[in-house]
């Protein structure tokens, strides 16, 4: 007896509140974050996946009725935004091109005090000959951008480690600035240090930063995702000289690309996520991990959150593994938690952890979105996740499905 | 800091187990095999004794396995297997794979002793069971025909009367009303702190069967009163069962409730009901209470019976009573004697 088919949904202490398909551009990258308009009204705003949609802006003031109210175009099929992020009124747009030396690569920055109306306010030019610009950014404090980019100045050794740690501020929004940059030393031609061993073939995806994620409660670390280099702590408290404090790396013997690195400050504790990506369970396990991070030059695995068993999902369709973290964004409109953790798995859904007691977490509630139609990966594939103020739980599909909005009972 | 909750609810991320237990010929398996068929079943998971016992139709069935059936309407069948334990971890994994549907709570047929003991045992000795499943009541059928003689007879059925959190009066439409009016008379005597209610023919709400103690931490002040002390009983006669119809084994058991006008210390606490398990474990038929305890920025809730309590819950906010109630349904002691024991353990702990 099977209850795990693709086109139903599947639930614990989660309910599905509603669900827009986005006027059917429902592929949604990785790029989440509400707004408090001026007007009152709240406002979600999502980069897509992929071309041809830049970003889309949906109201989610009453989280059953979302309401689509501007969605935006990139110039042409081979750049993606898949990140963006926002303060106040303004908010980053990360773009990075399908292959090195295209443009637009780098991020634009937007005023969207009427959110109708996104108004460009500056371009970040990231492009070069060895570049693709900007996979992922990080925008929290309205003073400095944190992201994974390449530079026209950076040629890698290996072309799979395009992408690095990248400060820029904007404090002058007309007049965006590179303040510092921080790269996996062999990475770049040119360094004294030999270039890193790679991963078996069938998983190498590059030394190279994802997540960059820098708190305010402490503004002298960075704490990044740096694929198949592990997790990274950088001293940025003098910005311009980024120092490498403290790395783990779980692979080999896993799979590689860690992905996100999201610390519990209060509790001296890493979450650090995988991302799958590979189909069909190939790349699994692909898993989050908590480390102890009170030794900051030795973060300690201590659990990993219970995976969504392999059974069930590993040949639903499409990717199976960790994937984004809720990542308790230092914003009026992020809900925060030390204690639950949450985060997507692509075909299993959206996932809630108690993690009150690190050494055993729990899984505490779940949502598996069924099929939606036309997914090319014939299964649902979560991709990220953002949970408001009032602990509403915003989930996007990769491809197709949009956004799912659903309430957390527990 | 945003002000939405950002730690787990210790009962909300549990599934709620339901002990649904009876006296012989009480109607349980016609009213078993309703309950299963009712729409609102669905996402329900039963485990029963026997599958014959609940008299499920082929053409009931949507899908079938050894010892498993999905009924058509959703809900999950699953016969015992060799103990309560391993069945209750074999449904969580089984669920957690997928193989069978993602149910949000359990109903389990007891026979035999009629008890929450063995689902508090178990839930208090398996880390992944107490990790995943919480008690939430023990429903009693008495059939109307029978009952009255039964409970002359056997200390037993009056033990599955006084356990219960819910009262099932069964076949009352073949017994005469007189008959059933005493019945009730007598349930209410033996047992104040359960709501009682009529199903005619099996036929019963499932939502009457659930939800029986409070779901999450921010219960309010009204669930807690229906958990405690159902509506209405209230005005019932409160203590030893002395009624016409009262039999020996009626007389044994007293239900009472008791005020505490302190707070508690967790230690006081502890102290106390450490003391009367140990000393009286077998005749503490059922502990329920909504307390008061020093440093807890809400109510806890308490559950036992014997020598075994839930793990304690404490709530999201007050709902603004001073006091603290625990409800006692005991055989052979008296509402005095454990009213003193608590009254020795403040006395003692809080003399200069």
């Amino acid at each position: 007896m099977s209850a795990s088919r693709r086109d139903q949904a599947l639930a614990f202490n989660m309910r599905l509140l509603a669900h827009h398909d986005l006027s059917g551009f429902g592929g949604i990258g990785e790029g989440m974050a509400m707004q408090m308009a001026r007007d009152g009204r709240r406002i979600l705003w999502l980069a897509h996946e992929s071309a041809p949609k830049n970003f889309t802006a949906v109201e989610v003031s009453d989280p059953r009725a979302p309401k689509v109210v501007v969605q935006t175009d990139l110039p042409h099929a081979k750049v993606r935004s898949n990140s963006l992020d926002l303060v106040g009124d303004t908010m980053a747009v990360a773009y990075q091109t399908k292959d090195p030396g295209l443009k637009p690569a780098g991020f634009e920055l937007f005023d969207v005090r009427i959110p109708e109306q996104p108004r460009l306010i500056t371009h970040f030019d990231a492009s070069g000959e060895h570049s693709r610009g900007v996979h992922a950014l990080w925008f929290v404090d309205g003073e400095f951008i944190h992201m994974a980019s390449g530079a026209a100045d950076f040629k890698p050794t290996h072309r799979n480690d395009d992408q690095f740690y990248r400060i820029v501020d904007v404090r002058d929004v007309t007049r965006p600035m590179e303040v510092g940059r921080w790269w996996l030393p062999g990475t770049r031609e040119g360094d004294a240090e030999p270039p890193p061993q790679r991963l078996d073939p069938r998983f190498d995806s590059g030394f190279r930063a994802h997540n960059t994620n820098v708190y305010p409660q402490r503004p002298d670390r960075a704490y990044i995702g740096y694929i198949d280099g592990g997790a990274l702590i950088l001293d940025i408290a003098d910005k311009a000289h980024p120092k490498l404090v403290g790395r783990w790396r779980n692979s080999p013997p896993f799979n590689g690309f860690t992905h996100t690195v999201l610390p519990l400050l209060d509790r001296n504790l890493l979450v650090v996520s995988d991302e799958c990506v590979k189909d069909d369970g190939f790349d699994w396990p692909k898993l989050v991990w908590l480390l102890d991070a009170r030794a900051e030059a030795n973060p300690v695995p201590i659990a990993t959150l219970p995976a969504p068993p392999h059974g069930a999902f590993a040949h639903r369709g499409g990717r199976f593994g960790a994937h984004n973290l809720h990542e308790n964004l230092p914003a009026p409109t992020s809900w925060r938690s030390e204690e639950i953790v949450i985060g997507t798995f692509f075909n299993a859904g959206v996932r809630a952890y108690d993690i009150a007691n690190p050494f055993e977490p729990r899984e505490i509630a779940y949502y598996v979105p069924a099929a939606p139609a036309l997914s090319r990966a014939g299964a649902i594939q979560l991709n990220d996740v953002y949970v408001d103020d009032r602990r509403i739980v915003y989930a996007v599909d990769r491809f197709a499905g949009g956004l799912y909005v659903l309430e957390m009972t527990v | 800091m945003s002000s939405a909750r950002t730690s787990a609810d210790p009962l909300s991320s549990r599934l709620p187990v339901t002990v649904i237990t009876g006296f012989l010929g009480s109607g349980k398996t016609t009213l078993l095999s309703r309950l299963v068929r009712h729409p609102d079943m669905h996402r329900a998971a039963v485990i029963i004794n026997e599958f014959g016992e609940a008299g499920i139709d082929h053409e009931l069935v949507a899908v079938s396995s050894e010892r498993t059936t999905l009924l058509g309407n959703g809900c999950l069948c699953c016969t015992l297997r060799s103990d309560l334990q391993e069945t209750l971890r074999e449904l969580f994994v089984r669920r957690r794979a997928g193989e069978v549907i993602d149910f949000d709570r359990v109903f389990v047929e007891t026979t035999g002793l009629a008890d929450p003991v063995p689902v508090l045992h178990t839930l208090r000795t398996d880390g992944l069971l107490g990790a995943q499943y919480r008690l939430d009541g023990v429903v009693t059928m008495v059939d109307a025909v029978n009952a009255m003689g039964e409970l002359d007879q056997f200390a037993e059925a009056c033990r599955q009367v006084a356990v219960a959190d819910r009262l099932v009066i069964t076949k009352t439409d073949i017994a005469d009303a007189k008959t059933v009016a005493r019945l009730q008379e007598r349930l209410a005597r033996l047992n104040p702190f359960a709501s009682c209610s009529i199903a005619v023919d099996g036929n019963v709400d499932p939502a009457s069967l659930a939800d029986i103690g409070p779901r999450t931490v921010a219960a309010q002040p009204g669930e807690l009163e229906r958990w405690l002390m159902p509506a209405g009983t209230g005005s019932k006669p409160i203590g030893s069962p002395r009624g016409n119809d009262a039999g020996a084994h009626d007389r044994a058991i007293q239900s009472f409730s008791l005020w505490f006008d302190r707070p508690f210390t967790w230690d006081r606490l502890n102290a106390a009901l450490q003391a009367l398990a140990a000393l009286r474990g077998p005749d503490l038929l059922r502990v329920k209470g909504i307390v008061r305890v020093e440093g807890e920025p809400g109510p806890v809730v308490l559950q036992g019976a014997q020598h075994l309590f839930h793990p304690p819950v404490t709530l999201a906010s007050s709902d603004g009573e001073p006091r603290s109630r625990i409800v006692f349904i005991v055989r052979n002691m008296s509402r005095e004697s454990i009213a003193a024991l608590f009254a020795a353990m403040e006395a003692i702990a809080t003399e200069p």
